[in-house]
Order: C-alpha cells, then sequence, then structure tokens
C-alpha cells in the first residue's frame, strides 16, 4: 500500500449568509415573479429558435466544407444549444431531436466522419419543428421521426 | 419563506448562448439580483472576476474556447484566481452521472441540468447560501468537499486529522 497523502480539510467562514441574510427555504414570491418572466421570454421563442437553427445550419456547413475537430466542435455546441432552449421554452420535442444529434456527434469516433445523411435529417427535423411551431410531446408524425432519428443514431454509434 | 436580500448578491453568469444568457440573468433578476454581470467567453468571465469579484457564478459547460469545466479548474487552482472560494453552480445539457461527476470533480459546488427550472436555480441558489461545503486542498485537488453526504465515503478514512485541524 503506497503512502497516503495528507488532506487539508476547512471550511471558510460563510460571507454569503451574512451578505444575504433570510431563514433558509424557497422565496415562493421570489419564484413566482420569476416564473413570470420566463414566460414573458417564451413568447420569444419562436425568434430565438430561428437563430439557433440558422447557427445549427451553419455549423453542419462547415463541418460539410471541411471536417475537422473545430468544425465538429461547433457541429455539437450548436446542437446542445438547441437542446437546452428548446427543452426550457417548452419545445421538447425539437429538444430530444438536438438531444439525438448531440449524442451522434459528441459519442461517435473522433477519428471517423459523421454520417452525413444522418446529420442532415436530425437538422431537417429541427427546421420542421421550429416552422410549424410544434408544442409538446403530441405530435405522432414528430414522435415516430424522434424514434427513427434515435435508433439510427444507436446503430451508428455501435457500428 | 426565505427572506434572502438578493439585492445584495453580485452574480456573474457566464455563456456563449446569448439567449440562454439573457434567460438566466432575466430569473436571477426576478429574484431581486441587482448586481448581474454577463460574460460570453470565459476569457471575458476571467476579467470581470478580477475586476467585480462576483459573489456567485452561473456558469455553462460547452462553450467554445475555455469551456466550463476549464473555467472552474482555473477559479480553483490558478494562483492568479481572484477568488478560489466563489460558489459555482454549473449549467449543462450533459445529465448523464459521468457528466455530474466530471463537474464535481473540477470543483463545482451545484449542477444544474437544462432545461432550467425556476425551482432548480432557486434550490441551487439556497444550497450554496445555506449549505456551503467544507474545502479540500490535496494534492490533485482543490474545491469543495466532493462527499455530499456525511456517509457517502465507504473506503479507508484519511481525514481524522484534518477534520480535527478544521475544528
Amino acid at each position: 500500500m503506497g503512502r497516503q497523502q495528507p488532506i487539508e480539510l476547512f471550511m471558510p467562514p460563510n460571507m454569503l449568509k451574512a451578505k444575504v441574510g433570510g431563514s433558509g427555504g424557497l422565496d415562493m414570491a421570489a419564484i413566482k415573479r420569476a416564473e413570470s418572466a420566463m414566460n414573458g421570454l417564451k413568447s420569444t421563442f419562436s425568434d430565438m429558435a430561428g437563430d439557433a437553427v440558422t447557427a445549427l445550419v451553419a455549423a453542419q456547413k462547415a463541418y460539410a466544407a471541411k471536417a475537422d475537430p473545430a468544425s465538429r466542435g461547433g457541429l455539437l455546441r450548436a446542437a446542445h444549444d438547441i437542446k437546452g432552449l428548446a427543452g426550457t421554452f417548452d419545445f421538447p420535442l425539437m429538444g430530444r431531436v438536438a438531444g439525438s444529434l448531440s449524442r451522434l456527434v459528441g459519442e461517435a469516433p473522433a477519428d471517423k466522419l459523421l454520417p452525413v445523411k444522418l446529420v442532415e435529417a436530425h437538422i431537417a427535423a429541427v427546421q420542421a419543428i421550429h416552422r410549424k411551431s410544434i408544442t409538446g410531446m403530441d405530435d405522432r408524425v414528430t414522435l415516430a421521426l424522434l424514434a427513427e432519428l434515435e435508433a439510427q443514431v444507436g446503430a451508428a454509434l455501435k457500428a | 419563506m426565505s427572506g434572502y436580500r438578493f439585492e445584495r448578491l453580485k452574480v456573474l453568469v457566464v455563456d456563449d448562448n446569448v439567449h440562454m444568457r439573457r434567460l438566466v440573468v432575466t430569473i436571477l433578476q426576478a429574484f431581486g439580483v441587482h448586481h448581474v454581470y454577463e460574460a460570453g467567453s470565459g476569457e471575458s468571465a476571467w476579467e470581470i472576476l478580477r475586476e467585480h469579484n462576483p459573489d456567485i457564478l452561473v456558469l455553462d459547460w460547452m462553450m467554445e474556447g475555455t469551456s466550463g469545466i476549464d473555467m472552474v479548474r482555473m477559479i480553483r487552482v490558478n494562483p492568479q484566481s481572484p477568488n478560489p472560494f466563489v460558489p459555482i453552480i454549473m449549467l449543462t445539457g450533459h445529465t448523464s452521472l459521468e457528466h455530474v461527476q466530471q463537474a464535481r470533480d473540477a470543483g463545482a459546488n451545484e449542477f444544474i441540468a437544462k432545461p432550467v427550472s425556476v425551482k432548480t436555480m432557486m434550490s441551487r441558489l439556497a444550497s450554496v447560501i445555506e449549505q456551503p461545503r467544507p474545502y479540500v486542498r490535496t494534492n490533485g485537488y482543490f474545491g469543495p468537499c466532493r462527499r455530499r453526504r456525511q456517509n457517502e465515503h465507504k473506503g479507508a478514512e484519511r481525514r481524522a486529522a484534518a477534520k480535527q485541524a478544521a475544528e
């Protein structure tokens, strides 16, 4: 058994608590104010998503023009951004499709080219969901498409 | 009701996605935080850290250039760091246990998985205010204690002397 390294453990003074005071627990009035403000932002999601979809298409074009770690990283970030935004703003199907694309780009071997058709299919699905403003998880056609995309990503990652 | 004086806090929000940054800033301002600084990159965040010394960071994981994880490591161990103890709430679309552990191992205090909810944001803020963790310094790590529960560690106890020293 090797010699164990020394560990220093210490508790810094809680300056935050001293600064904000309070009695702990959740401030429900502040939560209501923030939920109301967030609902206001949700009405602008279509514009936000438009920007994000444009960025995703640009990232895909950059990867198609020159497939290298930088362009692949750009594609991953663009998909990841949509995954986070769409889920937060009640577009869960768009978030799931972007999540599937994130998984493909993030988990496929770094030394192999991404399957172009599968990437394009994800992007087309994101564009369609945005164009049709599909909220919720009830759209059967999109659900079927999502299942197919996720299955193909699973198969591509196993290959 | 918490009764927190959030208006006294300075919070830095770091995210290279302007829309997600706007969302987090909106939530914090609705909570009553008056001093919210924004950075779109790790480099810009470092400047704001040095200039304004915020009380809390809300930091996105996946950014171009310096990633959120790199940023956490810099803040914790870089000798030039303005405040190695600043509480960091890591914001990410990654939800796997592996990613949570990676954020924890870098020195993040709390973790918010997207989609972002108001209640989760409030809960993580309350957590860094009410339940700060002790800090640990070893040869390979500096940051908040990674044992979140007292009974979590099953291995040999190496901290008896350190705990006594802390007391």
